[in-house]
Order: structure tokens, then sequence, then C-alpha cells
């Protein structure tokens, strides 16, 4: 039998999703966007406004139908009455909006798990507590270990001495073990922050250490010039100010004061001309001078007032 | 340099971690800036535009002394300030009549963006046509060579895939691909300079065609805009290398050692160390074994007792 001619009849009475290009389209399926470097007609591009939206609309359909063509021919995914089609990874490279998130610093437990192999498994927030026949949170506020301060009795262990405060025993074990893990809290975070700044933890913290005799040692009314020098006391040293030689080569001022008024020239960000920090202290000691002078011609006029 | 600033409760900081680098971006939000002077044909732009790119869009109703070409930190503190990554800004000079800045910032700095001649504009309410619902994604088609070998194209395709691709998708509804941008180069001039480009947004229609594909027919919804080519600013190298890297959560890992063949068979190649002959177990036999003597003292030891 043959059915091509009800074939035909049937495919007659629609209208075909065939298009035909010279060059095959590229498609980025992941952005949904097509890219056809076929030839255009310039002279439709060229011609008067309508016929020239009419070739652009019928060069749009094609490239619609070239692309739902394809996307219908992905596989697909039946979810909430609706056909998905998934997509392919995109091809073409956008640009990100933010840089890469920095990675998080290691803390020193991190550091050893990862040594040891040890691996975090999920814990279940609550635990039973078997003494009051309940599920308690595991640690925190209402936990059975916070819990126990609050008893109404607690029993004096053996070889204890039976004097001492058990209530009070308990607050300051809690408290230590508060403090301290703050203190490697605070432990992890200069770590990281050294790391951050290429420096090695205990030099970062000498260096800081070093800073601070310095300072306490200069707040004294003579500074410091009468106190009992310290074994390895940090020689302080100041800024020595360098200058160019008054006769030096020519081409290298040049390019120096070149480089300026080019940087001028070219309107840079101002961020990247101006150390806006350094400008921020000059202009709030400079207020705060202003402030006192104000002050102080205020004071003053109302003196000759008097 | 700015103070990065600290959260103080928990809605501050939901707030701004949603702000800091990411491994996976939110959608990237445009910001519409009017110019200190505007002309009626930049505004029917400049509305149709937002109208395209909602909901990731925050349109300014007031006008603004912008000229990102000359000046960065407006647009650079406008972008911070919105937490937004793309920027239209719609002005009209005498010098650059209609002009329409397109670009993008990179950690709140202009990375790149191009000036367009708005030379004809019909804006959505001139068709009759109902536009497509918001948020949708479009389906984009770029005709053209010219958008394969003209720098100045090439860029201003990067610009505007980024502007309307919005969010990112692994699946996409069948039923949701409501309208279609198209973006043709026009034939480029005498000296070769850069033809006109026009963007064109139509609706489409999927039909019944017999077959598992549907037959498309389109309608023009608007904006219909003939774009003149005017300034174009070019990424500095080392930040679009930044900008397009990829993190290493989301790098594919390589699958080695393990093929398809066509017919969908799964191969895999496995790597096994040189065999140590001497050590290999065999078949047991009394005459090979160790005699008593060789035996390990313990076992010597215990028959003693």
């Amino acid at each position: 039998m043959d059915v091509s001619g009800i074939l035909q009849e049937h495919k007659d009475r629609f209208r075909s999703v065939q298009v035909d290009k010279l060059v095959p389209v590229d498609f980025d399926l992941g952005h949904l966007a097509s890219f056809d470097i076929n030839l255009l007609d310039p002279g439709k591009l060229k011609a008067s406004q309508k016929t020239r939206d009419a070739y652009l609309k019928e060069i749009s359909r094609d490239g619609a139908q070239l692309m739902i063509n394809e996307l219908f021919s992905l596989p697909t995914v039946v979810d909430d009455d609706s056909v998905y089609a998934q997509l392919p990874k995109p091809q073409t490279t956008l640009p990100r909006e933010k840089p890469l998130p920095k990675e998080k610093a290691e803390t020193r437990w991190e550091k050893f798990a990862k040594i040891k192999g040890i691996q975090t498994r999920k814990h279940s927030r609550m635990v039973f507590d078997e003494e009051s026949g309940e599920y308690k949170p595991r640690f925190g506020y209402k936990s059975a270990k916070n819990e126990e301060m609050n008893q109404w009795a607690i029993p004096v262990p053996d070889n204890a001495d039976p004097y001492e405060d058990q209530y009070a025993k308990l607050r300051t074990e809690k408290k230590e073990r508060v403090a301290k893990n703050d203190r490697r809290r605070q432990r992890n975070a200069e770590e990281a922050m050294a790391t951050e700044r290429g420096m090695k933890p205990h030099e970062m913290r000498k260096s800081q250490l070093q800073r601070a005799l310095v300072m306490s040692k200069g707040s004294t009314a003579s500074l410091g010039k009468f106190d009992t020098k310290l074994t390895g006391e940090p020689k302080i040293k100041g800024v020595k100010r360098k200058f160019d030689p008054l006769v030096g080569s020519a081409d290298k001022e040049k390019s120096k004061n070149m480089d300026i008024l080019n940087r001028v020239n070219k309107g840079e960000a101002k961020a990247s001309l101006l150390n806006v920090r350094k400008a921020q202290r000059a202009l709030g000691t400079n207020k705060q001078v202003q402030a006192e002078m104000n002050t102080k011609g205020k004071k003053q006029t109302k003196r000759s007032r008097k | 340099m700015l103070l990065q600033p600290k959260a103080k409760n928990a809605r501050s900081k939901r707030f701004l971690t949603n702000r800091a680098p990411k491994v996976v971006e939110n959608a990237k939000t445009a910001i519409f800036v009017r110019g200190s002077t505007t002309s009626q044909v930049i505004l029917d732009t400049l509305k149709d535009l937002y109208a395209l790119k909602k909901p990731e869009a925050i349109n300014f109703t007031k006008k603004n002394e912008m000229h990102p070409f000359d000046d960065e930190t407006g647009i650079e503190f406008f972008a911070r300030k919105n937490d937004s990554s793309l920027f239209a800004v719609g002005m009209h000079s005498k010098k650059r009549p209609h002009n329409l800045i397109l670009g993008r910032t990179f950690n709140f700095q202009i990375m790149d963006m191009i000036e367009l001649g708005v030379e004809r504009c019909t804006p959505m309410r001139e068709f009759r046509t109902q536009a497509c619902a918001i948020g949708m994604k479009p389906l984009m088609v770029f005709n053209g060579e010219a958008f394969g070998t003209d720098p100045q194209l090439v860029r201003l395709k990067s610009i505007l895939l980024d502007f309307f691709r919005g969010e990112d998708a692994d699946m996409v509804s069948l039923k949701g691909l409501e309208y279609v941008i198209t973006v043709t180069a026009g034939p480029a001039g005498a000296n070769g300079e850069t033809g006109l480009v026009f963007f064109r947004a139509y609706t489409t229609q999927l039909k019944k065609s017999g077959v598992r594909q549907p037959r498309v027919e389109l309608e023009e919804m608007g904006p219909a805009l003939d774009l003149r080519v005017r300034r174009v600013r070019q990424p500095a190298e080392d930040m679009w290398k930044q900008a397009c890297k990829v993190p290493k959560e989301l790098k594919q890992v390589k699958v080695k050692n393990i093929s398809r063949d066509g017919l969908g068979d799964k191969y895999g190649r496995i790597h096994l160390g040189k065999q140590d002959i001497n050590k290999i177990q065999t078949r047991k036999v009394k005459a090979l074994k160790k005699k008593l003597d060789d035996r390990p003292a313990k076992k010597q030891k215990t028959a003693a007792e």
C-alpha cells in the first residue's frame, strides 16, 4: 500500500517548520541565543522602512524557528503539567559581576581534622535525655548540660570538699570554657589575617607588640626619655626622607613629570590619584584644629567683653 | 578605601551576604539613568528597554548629570548603591543626538560600554500586540557576519546578551518561549565603518505543524530601534580576565578512562599496577611449602610447652 500520498496530504495541511540556510547557524542554547552568519540582503536593509521591517521580520522568524526546532529536540522533563527542556551548558563566556569569593582561612581545628581525616557528620539537634525522659537540645539553651546548674540539688562527689559550692564551681567551669573558646576564635582570626597579609602569625604578633611598646614608651611626659630601657627593646627608627639628586639625568625627570601629567590628563579615577585614607586623616586633623581655634576664639571674645 | 559595613542584626547580615561575592551569582540588575538633557526618542527607548529588562531593573526617573565616557564616578556610585552591574544611560545633545549608552561594571567599576545613536525608535505603545509577561527569558537571535568580525559589534553582542539573558537556567519551559529579540547588523559603510544595527522584539506564536516542532509565527512587540554605533570602551584585559574566571566549584571535573560508544554502551579502562610474580598466590603444593625449621619462633615455643 502506498501511503506517501496520505502523508503528503497531511503535511500540506500545515505550514513547514523547515528553514533552509546556506551556512548552518550557531546555537548557544544555554543562553537561548543563536548566531547566524549567513549573508543578508543589503538592498532590502537599505530600502524603505516598510520593506526593511518586513525583511527583518522574515529573517527573525526563520532564526526563531530554527532555535525553537533545536529547543524542542532537547531532552525534556515533565513537571507540574508543564514540559521543560533541559538546556546544555552555555558556551559564550559572559563576565561575572563581582570577583570570585575569597576562600575562608582554615581554623586550627579544620587543619588538624584534614590531616587526621576526620569528617564532620550530621547530628540531630535534639537528643533524648534519659533523666528527664524528654528530648532536649544537644547544646546551648535548655540543653541537658546547661540545665545542670538550675537543679535544686547537686550531689557532692566523693573526695570533694563538702563545703565547696557546687553551683559556683559549675558556673566558673562554664565561664572558663566560654573564655577558652573565645581565645581560640581570636587566635584563629589573627592567624587568618596574618596569612592573608602573607606573614607568619608569630611575626605579625611580634611586630604588633613592638609597635604597642613603642607607642606606650612615648606616652610619658618626657616621651620616654627617662624610662628604663628594656632588654631587647626595639630601636625606634624614623622615616628617612629620600630626595632625588639636584643634578641627574634629564630623561628620568622628564618621564617622571610626564607620568604625573598623563595621569591627571587622562582623568584617572579619583580614588587611585588620591590616597583617600591619608586625605581623610588630614581633613580630620584640620577640622579638629579649626574646631579648637573656633572655641579659643569664642572664649577670648567672651573674656574681652568682660 | 571605603570601610566594609558590618551587620548589626540578622536581617542586615542576610542583606549583606546577598550582596557579597558568590559562587553562583544573582541575576544581573540594570539601572536606567537619564542624562541631564533628554529627548522623547531616548525616553521612549529607555522606558521600553526597562520594560523588557524587568524585574531585574531599576528605573531612575530624575535627571542626572552623567557622562560615563568622560567621568566614570557617577555611574559607578549608582552601581554600588543599587548593587547593579548593568547600566543604560540616555541623553540628547547637539553633538550626539539621541544617545544611548549601554555598559556593564565589574566589581562596581566600569568594564566596558558602548555608545549608540538611536536613529529611529518605534516604542512598544505603537504596536497593538499584547506585550509578553514580565520576567520571561527571551530568545536572542543575532543576524549578520559582522557580529563575529567587527570588534565593536562583538562588544555590542556580548553586552546585549548579558543585558537580556536574565537568570541562569538549566531548564526552560517550552510554553514559556514567549518572545524573541533579534539584532541584525546592517550593511557596513563604504569605508568599512560599522553599519546600522537593527534591534527588534517580537512575540512568538507556536502553531501546530504536524511534527514535534511547532511552526513559529512572529508579531512585532517593540521596541524597534535602529542604532548607530558611536564610541566603544573595550574592557581592560586583566579586568576581563578576572571577570571571566570560573569558580572551582563550577568547573566540570574531567571524567577519566570512561567512554561511551555510538550505541550508548559504557566502557571503562582500568589501570593495574605491575604484578609481582614472586608474591602471587598459585596452587598450593605440599612440596613447595616451607620446612618446619623456617617457621616463626613463636610457634616452636608453643610446641615446646
